[in-house]
This record gives C-alpha cells, structure tokens and sequence, in this order.
C-alpha cells in the first residue's frame, strides 16, 4: 500500500514538473512583454521625453535630445510593402509549381533549395546585399550612395521568400484530390484548375505564409541594417532614399545609449512588440478560422 | 486556341518564378562562395581572430639545417594574401629555424616584418616557455618582433639573422601569433550551441510531453501554444532587448555566454517544443494502451515507450535549433558580444561566427572576410539540413511500419 502510494505521488511530482516546463514558454512571453514594457513606457510615465513628440518627430538626434520615431515607422512600413508586392508573387507561384506542375523528384530538390534559404542567416543576405545590391543600386541612382529603400526592398523580398513558399506549399498540398478532379471533369485544363480552384481553395493558408512573411520583414534587423543607410531624419521620398527601419534603430544604438536614450530605444522596441502582436494575432485568426471551416 | 495560349503563358509564369527563386539562391551562395573562398584555409579555421602578442624565453641552442637552400626557399614566406616576400629566407643556426622578410598588408595598414617560414624538428623554438615556464608553442607563419630587447624594426634581414646568432644563452623573443582567423569563434559558437540546447531541450521536450501526453484540451493548453506561437513570432531583436534588461542587468550576468546562450533558449524552445509534439503525436496509441495494459504506470509508458519513438523527431528539433543558434545574430549581439575570444567561463563574453560575420561587415567592411565566414557558416547549415532529413525519414519510416 505504502509503495502505491509513495509511486502515485512520485508520478504526480513529475506530471507536476512537466506541467512548469510547459509554463515556461507563457512565463517567457510575460517576462519579455513586462521588461520591454516597463523600460519602453517609462520615459513617458516620469514625463522626461513626451509620447507625442516620439510618434510623431521626424527626428532621432540623441545629441540634441530629438527622439522621433515616424520616418523608422514610415520606413519600416514602405520597405515591408515593397518586399511584399515583389516577394509574395514569385513566392506564390514558385510554390504552385513545388506543389503541382513538379515531379516528386524536382520538387524534392527544390524544396530542399527553399529549406537552404531558409536557414541562411539573416546577416550573410546582409553582405549579400551589400557586396552586389548596394553598388547595383547606386549605379542607377541619382543619390550619392546605394544604401537606400529600394535595397532594402530587394533584400527583404529574398528574405521572405521561403517563409512564404513553404507555407503556401503545404497549404496547396492539403487542398483535396477531388477538387482538382471535379474541375477537370468539367472540361478545365489544368492551369485553369490551378488558379481558379486550387489556390481559391488555399486561401487561407497563402494568407497566412503572406502575414508571416509580413512579420519577418518587418522584424527583420541585421541584413536591413547593412544596406539600409541609416539616416538621422528624414521621411523617405524616393526608393532611393535611405531609410532606418524601427528594428535597425535598436541595433545600432543599444551598444551605448545609456538613460532615457536607452529608454527610448526600448519604446521603439515597444511600437515594434506591438505591430509584431498584432500580426501574430492576425495568425492566429486565420488559422483557426480555417480549422473551424 | 485563346485557353491554350493562356494555360502556356501561365505556366510560363510559374517556370520564371521557380527559376527566379532558384537563381537567387545560386546567386547568394555562389557570391559567397566566390568571394570568400580565396581566404578558408586551414590557417583561417585555426587561428584566432585577434593578434596575440608574447613573449617566449628560448634556450640557445646551434642545430644545423637538415633541408637543402632549394626546399628551404620553397617554403611558403606565410600568408601569400597579405604579404609579399622581400628578403629571405635565411637559416639561422642558433635557434634552428629559418626567417623571411615580408610585406605585410592588412586593410589600410602596410607594414615589414619578420616572419619565421620554415623551423627544424629540434628547434628550440619548439620546447620555448613563458616567464612562468609554461610551454608555448611557436610556429611558421609567427612575427618575430624583437630578441632580448632589441626592435628588429627597419633592420635588414641579414642584420637580424646577424644579431641571432650573436645572442647565447637564454634568448628573450617577443613574437606575435598573427590573426585573421575564426577558430575562437567556431568555439564560441559550439559552446552557446551546447549550454542554449541544455537549457532549452529538458525544458522543451517536458513541455511537449505535457501537452500530449497529460494535458486536457481547454483554457491552458490553448494558453500555452497560443503562448508558444507567439514566441516564434517575435524578432530576434525583441528577445536582444529583453536579454539585455534581464539576464544581462537585472541578473547581474553581464553581457557573457550565459546572457547569450538563455536569451537563444528562449528562442528554440518554441522550435522544440513544436517538434517533440509532431513526433509524440505520430506514436500510435495502441503502444501507450499496449504499455499501460502490462502494468506499467504512466511515467514508465513515457519514458520506455512513447520517447524512444519519437527520438528521430527530437533529432530533427535539435538539429533545427543548432541552426538557429548558429545563424542567431541580433539577440547575441547585446548579450554575448562581438568580442573575438573563446569565454573562458559562463560569465565572460564571445562572439559566434555569425555575429563575427555581422561585424567584419558593418564595422570593418570587409566583404571578404564577411563571406570566408558566411562559408563556414553555409556549410554547417548544409550540413545540419542533410542530417534532419535523415533523422525525419527515419521518423516516416518508423509510420509505415
């Protein structure tokens, strides 16, 4: 009886430890919201730099206490699009073709080509960008340096390509047999099938790759931060015109900055966390929208 | 006709895309290839990053040359990317090795050395000690600065080989070791590979384990996925800027491999935790009611039946989040460092080959340097990409069966 007893309760100890593990990935998510968190509003709370003067300046002069934040917003946000309106198409069609036109032997190859790109690290697109991107760019652009919007831009599009192949690909891989069939049945050809039936059908999913894509984009710091320019002010104008990303911002300047600097730089950590919480809960929608239909 | 020529302009479409994304890829790699390759080399995989300055206490000691003038001059005069010989070599009986003058170039820097290019099997060199008398080794390729306080700087060789063999006795050499490569990195990075996945994997296979195995579907389970999928969400920045506040602040850590590696944990646990699941769930049910229906309790069915099953599916999670260690570069970068030295403890910082690569680009803009690391690093990702796809077929055929 005592033996029983003595295993039952070792059983529950553990279940209760495997219970903790589980708990550290919530825990994890609550220390890093409260500490970006608590050092990003902080500034704004003891009233030592004005929360509207941060949203809206135009700017980032630690010198001269000029802390603005809306050109690394507009930045961040144009070179988000631009990588998406160029990455998402080839993207898209690359993972038709793994998912339909491919043989099992080529699509093999090709997906471990997309799983390679994947696990390139962001900084070697970085070098990548500036050894042939950058001075490709200054050759056509009326500016003094190739660092600029439109590098990033191209970057970026590099970048999101496998999150957003992979995704679409299973998600194309899922869409039923019998939907393909139906459509053949009714005389269309297979490249009709494909575009009105199979991806229609994918939605969803294609939805999701592109948001996640979104989300690496603009989460995306040490390859944007060797070909971006890195700017003090100025709202970009043109694809030529150097931006500072909000991600950039932190990493070039965390190494030093000490007080309300820092502080600050921990906000823009904050407006980052948030536009980042939004996507991710946007994911999160969609998924279980799917599920449920 | 009109639905033929737009099925063929389609399909058209979806070869240049697929071809696009495969030239990208090509391109990528071959540029860093292409690039850097003239720099990996043996030396480049063994040196450290940084120069190292020392002095060496060598007992005089005359050993002829056992190798004809012919192969002695055969001998590379050291790094041929960044010198050029000037003078040399010449044999120096007494301390049993041969010397080069070089050229050296580095950047902007241009400088003249001395160079030992080729040393005998019983050099003195080779049993040289520090002033404690801890050995040290000397090789070809090391400067030789000065000899018991004299600067050779701007000699000629023959007046340095001279000024040698007139010294007797113990001889006091001050050599530097050169630098330029990235064995204290590769160790680096071994090592926050190690100490990340330690923390990480308990943590995350537990974890997986109770989802799967214990938990009810309801409020915390959804809690905890909900809570794990924003996670991998996250930019890596994000968990930089909160290593920085915690371990590296508030825990006192400073920024040291410990910072570095709890601030990656963080960041694979999501990966592991995702992976562990996938394989518990491929187990068949019928081996956890096989298991329970012998008397064994819950525990033993876990860990006798359900974990060796899914060990090729935590094979594929370690080896996913050794190349998330290896390719991490923005969260290390305020918590581990960029300093180029092998942490001689938890608490001292080192930079991985990735932020080195970040570095010698942005700080230094050497492109070069950047991509003979970026090969370092593609290789290993290579590497890692083949062997998961051996542990997840393994996973796929342990299914059919």
């Amino acid at each position: 009886m005592e033996a029983i007893k003595r295993k039952k309760l070792k059983e529950k100890i553990i279940e209760n430890i495997f219970l903790i593990c589980a708990c550290v990935a919530v825990i994890s998510l609550l220390a890093i919201t409260f500490f970006v968190f608590y050092n990003g509003l902080k500034p704004f709370v003891s009233n030592s730099y004005s929360l509207w003067s941060f949203l809206t300046g135009v700017e980032w002069r630690p010198g001269s206490n000029l802390y603005g934040i809306l050109y690394m917003f507009v930045g961040s946000i144009f070179a988000t699009l631009g990588a998406i309106i160029i990455g998402v198409p080839v993207a898209i069609l690359t993972a038709v073709f793994i998912a339909e036109l491919a043989g099992s032997k080529v699509g093999k190859l090709i997906r471990f080509a997309v799983e390679l790109l994947a696990g390139i690290p962001s900084v070697l697109y970085g070098v990548f960008g500036l050894g042939i991107i950058v001075p490709y760019v200054l050759k056509i652009s009326p500016m003094a340096q190739g660092e600029s919007l439109l590098a990033t831009i191209l970057v970026l599009a590099i970048m999101i390509l496998p999150t957003v192949i992979s995704i679409s690909e299973t998600s194309l891989s899922t869409v039923p047999m019998e939907y393909r069939e139906g459509s053949y049945a009714l005389g269309a050809s297979k490249i009709q099938t494909i575009f009105r039936v199979v991806i229609p059908a994918a939605r969803s999913g294609i939805m999701t790759g592109v948001i996640l894509g979104i989300g690496r984009a603009i989460g995306e710091t040490m390859a944007v931060m060797l070909v971006c320019g890195n700017p003090i002010a100025g709202i970009p104008t043109s694809i030529f015109s150097q931006i500072r990303p909000l991600t950039t911002n932190i990493a070039l300047e965390m190494g030093y900055a000490a007080g309300v600097h820092q502080e600050l730089l921990y906000s823009t950590g904050v407006v980052l966390f948030i536009f980042i919480m939004i996507i991710n809960f946007t994911v999160n929608k969609l998924v279980k929208a799917k599920v449920g239909s | 006709m009109g639905r033929k020529m737009k099925d063929v302009l389609a399909k058209s479409i979806i070869y240049l895309a697929t071809g696009i994304t495969l030239c990208v890829l090509l391109f990528i790699v071959g540029f860093i290839f292409v690039k850097g390759i003239s720099l990996v080399n043996w030396d480049f995989l063994t040196r450290d990053y940084n120069e190292k300055v020392f002095y060496a206490f060598v007992q005089e000691e005359v050993v002829p040359m056992t190798i004809d003038a012919a192969s002695l001059s055969q001998k590379d005069p050291y790094d041929k990317r960044y010198e050029s010989s000037l003078e040399g070599p010449i044999y120096i009986e007494n301390i049993g090795a041969a010397v080069s003058k070089v050229a050296y170039k580095n950047n902007a820097t241009e400088k003249e050395q001395f160079v030992f290019s080729y040393i005998e099997k019983d050099s003195p060199l080779l049993s040289a000690t520090d002033s404690t008398g801890k050995k040290l080794s000397i090789g070809t390729d090391y400067i030789l600065e000065s000899i018991n306080g004299t600067d050779f700087e701007g000699l000629s060789l023959e007046d340095v080989a001279a000024q040698i063999n007139h010294e007797t006795g113990e001889l006091k050499i001050k050599v530097v070791q050169p630098g330029g490569g990235v064995r204290s990195n590769i160790i680096t990075t071994l090592y926050m590979v190690l100490v990340s996945l330690l923390i990480a994997l308990p943590l995350g296979i537990f974890g997986a384990i109770y989802l799967t195995e214990y938990a009810k579907p309801g409020r915390l389970v959804n809690i905890i996925r909900f809570a794990a999928e924003c996670l991998a969400g996250i930019p890596s920045i994000i968990f930089g800027l909160f290593g920085m506040a915690f371990f590296v602040v508030a825990l006192k850590f400073q920024i040291s491999l410990l910072s570095g590696s709890l601030t990656v944990a963080i960041i694979l646990l999501p990966v592991i935790i995702r992976s562990t699941e996938e394989a518990l769930k491929t187990v068949p049910t019928a081996f956890r009611e096989g298991s329970l229906a012998l008397g064994a309790t819950k525990l033993q069915t876990i860990f006798k039946v359900v974990l060796p099953c899914a060990v090729p599916g935590i094979a594929t999670a370690v080896l996913l989040s050794i190349g998330r260690v290896v390719g991490e570069s923005a969260a290390l970068l305020f918590t581990a460092g960029t300093v180029a030295q092998i942490p001689g403890t938890l608490f001292s910082p080192g930079s991985t080959l990735t932020v080195q690569a970040y570095y010698v680009a942005k700080e230094e803009g050497n492109i070069e340097l950047a991509c003979a690391i970026g090969i370092v690093i593609i290789v290993i990702v290579i590497v890692l990409n083949i062997l998961s796809r051996i542990t997840s077929d393994k996973l796929n055929v342990f299914n059919k069966k």
